[in-house]
């Protein structure tokens, strides 16, 4: 969790350029002790290259890295006391899990007893203290993966960074995995910086998100704050799926925004500030949607349109309503009984809460 | 662990077709398998015997079997032939693992025009025949040739460089460099760049990226490169009949001499036999060390 003072890692206006025409940053942001952080966002935004930055593999353009009070960007990487798991976990396939495990301690000349009895608690942590002997070839992506883990783990650094490291499982791999991450960031209380282009991994994760585009921060905030309040139109299309919605203001009045969408529709929206002018967007998550079922009550923005595509997802029906005034909805309803009703070509009621129409920044 | 078991099942699925296409391999070979018993295996089984036969003063061989060109090994003169021989082999396989290791590593990194550009220029001595490439070295060392001409200039003044073993082994180590390369370049190129960034984020320093990481990982490299200049350069006989002329005699000219110019077939024969086995030999030791030196390196630290 966030604690205050200090932070671990402050990037201040990291810049790295790569041709005149590719660059990357400025990027600032802190990390906090004990704080997992994630970096999120498209190939090609900046995540990976500013973890390799941290880690000591690219030159900074331009910016500066601190770990505490000492001043990281000058540093080679193998004096930089900052962990690192691989997206293909870099295992060295000639030596055995242990002394995968072992190598960094080795390297410090650390004394022999006490690498033995870090390098088998750690693999006693991770659920391998069996497969000391075996090489990395012997083992299973997810295991692999937990080696590669406790191999920058037992290395006790300052701040752990993992570059994707579930991409290469398997969905139900990748699920276990993810519950297993969590478990050990509980236990250990590490400083992490997570670098994912998978939304629902750094949501389930993170205790803050950073979202990245075209080299720079868009977002950074909570889980929730990053979900329900997206800073642009880009993180809320990114992460989950968004209803945007362009349309002009009409007024404010005690905290609600009236926004004109096409000829006929109206929507209120929560705004504490003034009214601002002209066009905006508005967010509305697909299953913030309601459909008003006969007898049920009615949200406030209320509007009606004709079902096109009704996709079944098992827990959920996905549908596409193609509302009056042209606009086309996503919304998202829970498959129970009720929506067996739901027919292509339909008319269907629904309605929203303003609290869940979000305005995006103009 | 659902997600092992079927892991290991579509492994198993995969090993049947390979495991045929393997057997279908060994087919494949046995042509070459059948021409190096004709013209490797045979002739050296006539060589042999006819190292066990008698010096004829009038014919090829008398077919009486005797030891007596074994004997003539106790010879200081054939003793210090061999010892030559084998010396001479093996520094030129260390300077060329000496030289040639940064350059494979380089060129197992290097991208686009710049490797190709490596690996032409390594591959130049190959370009050339023997014999000139021979007579270019011979030029350049010579008592008027350009690195005197260099050396006079600087000060240093004139110095006896051809007819001498640094001759025989610049030679030799220039011709043979990219057989240790060549090796080293496919073993390098095959270990992921992570790994040494892996080595790196846990503490090794350049060196100790190399040491852990790159020599352990392409041994099989080195160890085929090695094996390449070691038995090609104790078989050597163009580099040191002109580098190193009646001084820096090695087992390939004194075969040639005792051929063509003494007509003694069975002593050439029993040469030939003991190059084979004296490289035989210094392989076999070398690859035990080798196995031992990686295995102390895995035990201790």
């Amino acid at each position: 969790m966030r604690a205050d003072g200090a932070p671990d890692l402050r990037v201040e206006g990291l810049v790295k350029r790569y041709a005149p025409q590719v660059t990357i940053g400025p990027i600032s942001f802190e990390v906090y002790p004990g704080e997992y952080l994630s970096l999120l966002g498209p190939s090609g935004c900046g995540k990976t290259t500013t973890l390799r930055c941290i880690a000591g593999f690219e030159e900074l353009t331009a910016g500066t890295i601190h770990l505490g009070d000492v001043r990281l960007d000058r540093q080679p990487a193998h004096k930089r006391n900052v962990g690192l798991v691989f997206q293909n976990y870099a295992l060295f396939p000639h030596l055995t899990v242990y002394e995968n495990v072992a190598f960094g301690l080795r390297l410090a000349r650390v004394d022999r007893r006490e690498i033995d009895r870090r390098v088998g608690a750690m693999l006693e942590l991770v659920g391998l203290g069996d497969a000391c002997r075996r090489l990395p070839a012997q083992l299973s992506g997810g295991q692999q993966q937990r080696v590669a883990i406790a191999r920058a783990v037992v290395m006790e650094p300052r701040v752990i960074l993992f570059d994707e490291p579930l991409s290469n499982l398997d969905l139900k791999l990748r699920l276990q995995m993810r519950r297993e991450l969590r478990e050990l960031q509980r236990r250990l209380g590490k400083t992490t910086i997570y670098v994912t282009h998978d939304q629902a991994e750094a949501l389930a994760l993170s205790d803050r998100i950073a979202v990245l585009s075209h080299g720079r921060i868009e977002q950074i905030g909570s889980p929730r704050e990053i979900y329900e309040r997206p800073a642009s139109a880009f993180v809320a299309d990114f992460i989950g799926t968004a209803n945007l919605v362009r349309g002009e203001v009409l007024g404010a009045v005690e905290g609600r925004l009236t926004v004109a969408v096409g000829e006929t529709l109206r929507l209120i929206a929560e705004w504490p500030g003034p009214a601002p002018r002209g066009a905006l967007t508005l967010m509305l998550r697909p299953e913030r949607i309601r459909i008003d079922w006969p007898g049920s009550e009615a949200a406030e923005n209320r509007f009606t349109g004709t079902l096109g595509d009704i996709v079944y997802l098992g827990e959920d029906v996905s549908l596409t309503v193609q509302l009056d005034g042209a606009v086309e909805l996503m919304v998202t309803a829970k498959s129970d009984a009720r929506s067996r009703t739901l027919v292509p070509g339909a008319r269907v009621a629904l309605s929203a809460e303003p609290a869940d129409l979000h305005v995006l920044a103009p | 662990m659902t997600a092992i078991s079927h892991t290991a099942a579509s492994l198993d699925d995969a090993g049947e077709p390979r495991a045929r296409i393997a057997s279908w391999g060994t087919l494949l070979a046995a042509p070459y398998a059948l021409y190096l018993v004709l013209v490797l295996l045979v002739p050296l089984g006539i060589v042999t015997v006819y190292s066990f036969f008698t010096y004829s003063t009038t014919g090829v061989a008398l077919p009486v079997l005797t030891l007596r060109n074994y004997a003539q090994l106790a010879d200081p003169y054939f003793l210090r032939l061999i010892g030559r021989t084998a010396g001479i082999a093996l520094k030129t396989t260390a300077i060329c693992v000496v030289l040639g290791y940064p350059l494979a590593y380089a060129l197992a990194r290097a991208k686009g025009a710049l490797a190709s550009l490596g690996f032409f220029l390594l591959l130049t001595p190959l370009m050339v025949s023997p014999v000139v490439r021979a007579l270019g070295w011979y030029v350049l060392l010579d008592r008027n040739g350009l690195v005197n001409t260099v050396l006079v200039a600087c000060g240093a003044g004139r110095q006896q460089l051809l007819f001498s073993e640094p001759a025989v082994l610049v030679g030799l180590s220039h011709l043979l460099l990219p057989f240790m390369v060549l090796p080293l370049v496919a073993s390098i190129e095959r270990i992921p760049p992570s790994l040494e960034e892996a080595a790196r984020n846990l503490g090794a320093s350049p060196l100790g990226v190399f040491r852990k990481v790159i020599l352990p990982l392409s041994l099989p490299g080195l160890i085929s490169g090695a094996v390449l200049v070691y038995v090609e350069s104790a078989s050597a006989y163009v580099l040191p009949a002109l580098l190193g002329g009646r001084f820096v005699r090695m087992i390939g000219n004194e075969v040639y001499d005792a051929l063509l110019v003494s007509y003694n077939v069975p002593q050439a024969a029993m040469l030939t036999v003991a190059l084979v086995v004296v490289t035989i030999g210094i392989l076999g030791a070398s690859m035990a060390l080798a196995r031992r030196a990686i295995a102390v390196g895995r035990a201790s630290r």
